[in-house]
């Protein structure tokens, strides 16, 4: 969803303040500039990660997220699945070290957006919250790590601690401690993580190996759930191409270890595909667009497909990807699919699936 | 060849009629349709505006210091559901809000509705908070943290409390009252529509007599021709319906841009209107109109075989005008009301093209010119022949007329009511541990305030009226103040004693709301026995105050007057400083009551406020009727220049005959300003009538309360104007005819041309 | 020698028909003098209608020559279109009767007023009216409107406002078209007889080769030839 929501994140800002910048191709942002003379920044192939800074903002970028997945089991062993995701929308680029705004001036050089879910026995539940930045209530730090808006916060001391993350919503809450196995996985060229045959792309880096443990309230009732999950930043200055309908994204843990993060991007007439094979003993993959084959299963059925097929022969990869039986449909300002999934196939496993663009 | 394609090879032949039919049909659906959506906003607009003013929550701290940012950052971050509102003084003048719309996400809104801070802000007065925020470096403003309902359940941080927040006074029932009347003025619209599309029906049988004619010796029944008219017509009206609707949807949303601008010079301010309303409604209601205008001379036999066979002559329908007449005087039931409406629009409808046409007709036969005769005749023929465009546009006048008065007394009773209902500049709340006593000597001890201000206190209770069926007697408002001054002294009153606001300070007895004396019937000089506290105390009644949308029954009365028992609903202070400063005033009343903080209101900044904020409901209806008039207006001139071209061939002949074209053309605009400044001054009447039926009756019954009725002169010349605009370009239109030589007289008589 | 009342030389016309100019006449000339009748025959569209309109002024040439009642109208002498417009008026209201097929009367007066507004405008009293009336046999219908009366009653009404106003010259374009054959002699003899009686001129456009007979000269529209 990343981008989706954002495109049309920027319109409702639009009625705040300046027109946003072409939604379509913005392979130029990069030069757009605003008013004080600081350019948009925009990723490019060669640019490197740097830790723990990049767990924090980067106010020169036009968006932003911190998103995280979880496919957790209950103590009575029923699957459950998760999502927090915070996102942050820039209107005006600031340098890393420029002074922010004073907070008495309600500054409007970015908006938050925060989106939480909980998949549960075919229920889906979904809240989403909105903030201006600046301001104090919504924010990031990378260290100590602390991503927040509202009541609702991710905190660590350092990205390498324990993390514990809080949402509260009417009717229900989780709240879950977080343990960081492994190193960040940089996706693409170290990081730089192409979204079109053309080179444009985005800083993209994941968290694959989280052991969660906490609980889960729905109404009166308090799970304890423990169980994986998947953390990505992602943070880039332009949209989706023009040609560009939407996007379908896979992140796996397969039992045997090993973890694949696929995506593709659609277009009329064939898409760009892209991902990541995370060998459970070995260094991370870059997957070329023909190393990766991904389609739904039934290619003729309307709305979002809940089966789907995904290929990396180069590795044996050969699944079978569904939702389970509910709608996990994020029904917030932009609404997409956002679903725990079972892998069946070559590998066993779980993991997270979005859909964005399918007309909903 | 089909009946069908043999009745519309007519068109074929004459496409320019076609024409004229389709559009007459386009136009009569884009003005209900503009209508039906600009109300539909002007009715959004009044929610937004009511629910910008209704009373809700916000937090303060406890210490009474000012709320700022970090107050809102921290009670955001304990998950409570709070918006900044900063209210400060526009540059321009008036009063702004700054709003957050991100933060006012999480308010909830009844039923799908929008706030009028949250989508897009319009600067009316909301803006966003950051504009606000750097107005607030000049001058200051106020933040204030509301609170939505649901927020308000969890409890708060320490150190906070929750208190009332209101923006304007609440509006009671004065926005009922404007709905009503907006809804009685659709229905007349559509009415007017109706009439629009029945005259262009009419034209277009009698363009097809000579068809029509043919097809009955062919030996076709003329059953047939009628079931096949009525497809032909539903077909048309389909096709024409929904371009019709499109184009009245874009003429109403297009407020905010083109149309709107030109409105914009003729208000002096600009309209908003947004999406929203829907196409069933308008595709419906016009499929319906145009069925039952074109049905009606089906429906007319069955109607006559009724009402018992007669035709309908003169003095039946004079006698329905003054039966409507009278009923609008004496019924006290809504429904007869409309009634009575219905059958006196019918009644003026057909009596006035008939009034013209005998008057014409009486002036030609005393014209000794015979130049002056004709047009006489002409314009007697005209008006017979044109009679329903004409009332189309009288009952459009009219309703231009009272919607006028009607929007211009709302303004000025919504100005009327907020100066009642804020009477003073500052409105200070006593604390509940304040002894009023030495904060009145000390206000009464001021000299500058003696001088130059004006204060009294204001004490509200309940009182009882004994008696009525249950015995249970009637609970009434008491709006007890003292001094009394001329803070309420300029309020007008419907009836008094002869010095009421004289007694009222001495104590001789009580005033009542407008409610009050028609539910009960109280009337000026009666004695009225109310039970205040444990006593009954008789008081004669010295005037009778109106109380614009005010539901209950109210006394007011002087606050030395009552007894010590009286349980005390809420105390305060209105205080108009003058030349003293009101923080002199609120420091010394601090110091009086021992107390850190006082609620203090600041009335003027109120009044402000709630007219930005209401302004936009009115205007959005001004547009609506100047839009219906609009094109009323076009409707005539399109009916009139197609019946004007049947006689193009007569007009001819005044060239013919020797006169110079610019002679005839002469004639030609006497005789269409003749008509149309006759239809205005037809108009008037009726139109005054309505304002008076919508102010001073249907108010008055639905909601037991009456508004101030006013007449605008001058907007009486500004239509009559107008009026004689048209009959201009009527005229223009067809001296244009006159210079064609191959004007034909051939199928003059089949146009109905030859009338007399 | 006798003035001649009317003279007309050159007289070229056309139309547009789209884009094809249609020729009506060309180099046309026709000549009238005082007392006399010319018959205009023609099939349809041969342009009877518009030489006669020509020659009262209420269409212009393209280019010749009209010389009536002593004014003189000529293509090639620029003038002032309001000028010749009001020489024109002037001509019609008080000198020259035009008679149509049909609609010569305002439908919302009455035969008597239509008359006498008539009489009016050419400066004539408007006692006589009613006597015209009565002189073409219609006296008892003075006070009916058009629309009460025949076609033949009616053509009538339009000779007698013609008369009323005293004309020099009178045209007629097929002044009893829409009338049937009775009715149309009866009209027509009484165009004749007046005509004949006051010496005024008399042009009349007909296809009815009979009553181009009665005319003391004829032009035939259709093969430009006057015999």
């Amino acid at each position: 969803m990343r981008r989706w929501v954002l495109v049309g994140f920027m319109v409702v800002l639009a009625g705040c303040t300046e027109p946003p910048q072409e939604t379509g191709f913005a392979g130029l942002a990069g030069v757009a500039k605003n008013e004080s003379g600081v350019p948009f920044l925009q990723p490019g192939p060669g640019e490197r990660l740097t830790f723990p800074d990049d767990f924090g903002p980067h106010p020169q970028h036009r968006i932003e997220w911190w998103y995280l997945t979880a496919n957790l089991e209950t103590s009575d062993g029923e699957p459950l699945g998760l999502q927090w995701t915070q996102f942050r929308q820039a209107i005006t680029p600031r340098s890393a070290n420029a002074e922010p705004p004073a907070a008495d001036t309600w500054p409007l050089e970015a908006a938050w957006m925060a989106h939480a879910a909980v998949s549960f026995d075919t229920r889906h539940y979904f809240a989403e919250k909105l903030a201006r930045g600046d301001v104090g209530h919504a924010g990031a730090q990378a260290e100590p790590l602390a991503v927040w808006l509202d009541d609702w916060q991710l905190e660590a001391g350092s990205w390498k601690e324990p993390w514990r993350l809080q949402v509260a919503e009417d009717g229900w809450s989780y709240d879950l401690t977080l343990r960081v196995n492994g190193d960040p996985v940089a996706h693409g060229d170290n990081g730089f993580s192409a979204k079109s045959a053309d080179g444009e792309g985005s800083m993209y880096f994941s968290l694959v190996d989280l052991q969660i443990e906490g609980t889960v309230t729905l109404g009166d009732r308090t799970l304890n759930v423990t169980g994986k999950g998947w953390f990505d930043r992602e943070w880039s200055s332009q949209f989706l191409k023009s040609g560009q309908q939407g996007w379908d994204w896979f992140a796996l843990h397969l039992d045997s270890g090993d973890k694949l993060m696929a995506f593709r991007l659609r277009e009329q007439e064939s898409g760009f595909r892209s991902g990541t094979w995370i060998p459970d003993d070995g260094k991370p993959v870059a997957l070329q667009p023909d190393q990766l084959r991904l389609r739904p299963a039934n290619p003729g059925n309307e709305g979002f497909p809940r089966q789907w097929r995904l290929e990396v022969p180069d590795y044996g990869v050969e699944l079978e990807v569904s939702a389970p039986p509910g709608d996990y449909l994020n029904s917030g300002l932009y609404p997409y699919w956002e679903s725990p999934v079972t892998v069946a196939g070559s590998h066993s496993g779980e993991g997270y699936m979005e859909l964005t663009g399918y007309g909903d | 060849m089909t009946l069908l394609a043999a009745l519309f090879s007519h068109y074929r032949r004459h496409p320019l009629q076609l024409l004229a039919l389709a559009t007459m049909i386009v136009l009569a659906t884009m003005l209900w349709t503009g209508v039906y959506h600009l109300t539909s906003q002007a009715r959004a607009s009044l929610d937004q505006s009511e629910s910008a003013v209704a009373e809700r929550q916000q937090v303060t701290r406890e210490d009474g210091t000012r709320m700022t940012v970090a107050d809102f950052v921290e009670l955001r971050r304990a998950g409570l559901c709070v918006m900044p509102w900063l209210e400060v003084s526009s540059p321009e003048g008036g009063r702004l809000v700054g709003v957050d719309p991100l933060a006012a996400g999480c308010f909830e809104q009844p039923a799908s509705e929008e706030a009028p801070w949250q989508g897009e802000l319009d600067g009316r007065p909301f803006v966003d908070i950051s504009e606000a925020a750097e107005l607030v470096r000049e001058q200051a403003g106020q933040l204030s943290l509301l609170i939505s309902d649901a927020g308000s359940i969890g409890g708060l941080p320490a150190g906070y409390r929750l208190a009332p927040f209101r923006v304007g006074p609440d509006t009671g029932e004065l926005g009922d009252s404007f709905l009503l009347n907006l809804d009685a003025l659709g229905v007349l619209v559509l009415l007017i529509t109706a009439l629009l599309v029945r005259s262009v029906y009419l034209l277009g049988m009698a363009q097809r007599r000579d068809s029509f004619a043919l097809l009955h010796r062919f030996g076709v029944p003329q059953s047939r021709v009628n079931r096949l008219l009525v497809v032909e017509i539903l077909l048309l009206a389909l096709v024409c319906i929904v371009p019709g609707i499109w184009l009245g949807r874009w003429l109403a949303t297009g407020l905010g841009s083109g149309f709107g601008q030109a409105l914009e010079g003729l208000f002096d301010q600009s309209l908003y209107a947004g999406q929203g309303g829907n196409w069933l409604v308008p595709l419906a209601t016009m499929l319906a109109v145009v069925l039952v205008a074109c049905l009606a001379d089906f429906l007319r036999p069955l109607a006559r075989r009724l009402v018992g066979g007669n035709r309908r002559s003169g003095g039946s329908v004079l006698l329905m005008l003054v039966a409507g007449l009278a009923l609008s005087v004496w019924v006290m039931d809504l429904l007869w009301l409309f009634v009575a409406v219905a059958m006196v629009f019918v009644a003026a409808g057909i009596l006035a093209p008939g009034l013209i046409a005998w008057l014409a007709d009486r002036r030609a036969e005393s014209d000794r010119d015979l130049q002056a005769r004709w047009r006489h005749r002409e314009l007697s023929v005209l008006a017979r022949r044109l009679a329903l465009p004409l009332v189309a546009l009288q009952f459009a006048m009219a309703m231009v007329l009272a919607v006028q008065a009607l929007v211009t007394t709302f303004e000025g009773t919504f100005d009327r009511w907020l100066a009642q209902r804020l009477e003073a500049d500052f409105y200070i709340e006593v604390p509940e541990t304040g002894d009023l006593a030495p904060a009145l000597d000390w206000l009464a001890a001021q000299p500058e305030l003696a001088a130059s201000g004006l204060w009294h206190r204001v004490i509200r209770g309940r009182a009882t009226l004994p008696g009525g069926e249950d015995r249970t007697g009637t609970n009434v408002d008491v709006f007890a103040l003292g001094p009394v001054g001329p803070l309420v002294t300029d309020w007008q009153l419907f009836e008094s004693t002869p010095q009421p606001w004289q007694g009222l300070q001495q104590g001789e007895g009580v005033m009542v709301n407008e409610q009050l004396a028609r539910r009960h019937g109280v009337r000026v000089g009666q004695n009225l026995t109310v039970v205040l506290g444990g006593q009954s105390i008789e008081f004669p009644v010295l005037a009778v105050y109106p109380d614009y949308g005010r539901p209950a029954g109210e006394i007011l009365v002087n606050a030395s007057m009552l007894p010590p028992d009286f349980t005390i609903g809420f105390q305060s202070l209105s205080v108009s400083p003058g030349n003293l400063s009101i923080d002199t005033v609120t420091d010394e009343l601090r110091r009086i009551w021992q107390v850190e903080e006082l609620t203090v209101r600041d009335n003027r900044a109120i009044k402000e406020l709630a007219s930005a904020i209401f302004d936009q409901t009115f205007l959005l209806t001004r547009a609506m009727t100047t839009l219906t008039l609009i094109l009323a207006a076009i409707a005539l001139l399109m009916m009139g220049w197609v019946f004007f071209s049947t006689r193009a061939w007569y007009f001819r002949l005044l060239v013919v005959w020797g006169l110079s074209r610019r002679q005839a053309s002469a004639q030609l605009i006497r005789l269409s300003v003749a008509l149309t400044g006759a239809i205005a001054l037809l108009a008037l009447p009726l139109g005054i009538w309505l304002t008076w039926v919508l102010v001073h009756r249907i108010n008055p019954i639905a909601f037991g309360w009456s508004l101030p009725m006013a007449v605008y002169p001058e907007f009486w010349l500004e239509l009559g104007v107008l009026s004689l605009l048209i009959g201009l370009c009527i005229a223009l239109l067809m001296s244009r005819q006159l210079k064609s030589p191959t004007v034909a007289p051939v199928n003059a008589n089949a146009l109905a041309g030859g009338d007399r | 020698m006798v003035d001649s009342l009317l003279r007309a030389r050159g007289l070229n016309k056309q139309f547009r028909s789209g884009n094809e100019p249609v020729q009506v006449f060309r180099d046309l000339s026709l000549r009238l003098d005082e007392g006399d009748s010319l018959a205009l025959t023609g099939r349809s569209g041969s342009g009877k209608s518009t030489l006669l309109n020509i020659l009262c002024g209420l269409e212009k040439p393209d280019a010749g020559l009209v010389e009536v009642l002593g004014e003189t109208f000529d293509s090639r002498k620029p003038e002032v279109p309001a000028k010749n417009e009001a020489r024109w008026g002037n001509l019609r209201r008080q000198r020259i009767g035009v008679v149509f097929q049909e609609a010569n009367l305002m439908p919302a007066l009455s035969l008597l007023d239509n008359v006498r507004f008539r009489a009016r405008l050419a400066g004539q009293s408007e006692e006589e009216c009613q006597d015209w009336l009565e002189r073409l046999g219609i006296g008892e219908l003075a006070d009916r409107f058009p629309d009460q009366v025949s076609g033949g009653q009616r053509q009538r009404a339009a000779l007698a406002m013609v008369f009323a106003m005293k004309p020099a010259l009178i045209l007629a374009d097929e002044p009893t078209g829409s009338l049937d054959r009775q009715t149309a002699e009866a009209v027509i003899g009484q165009l004749f007889e007046l005509q004949a009686r006051h010496g005024c001129g008399l042009i009349l456009a007909t296809h009815d080769p009979e009553l181009a007979a009665r005319c003391g000269r004829h032009l035939d529209l259709g093969h430009l030839s006057e015999t």
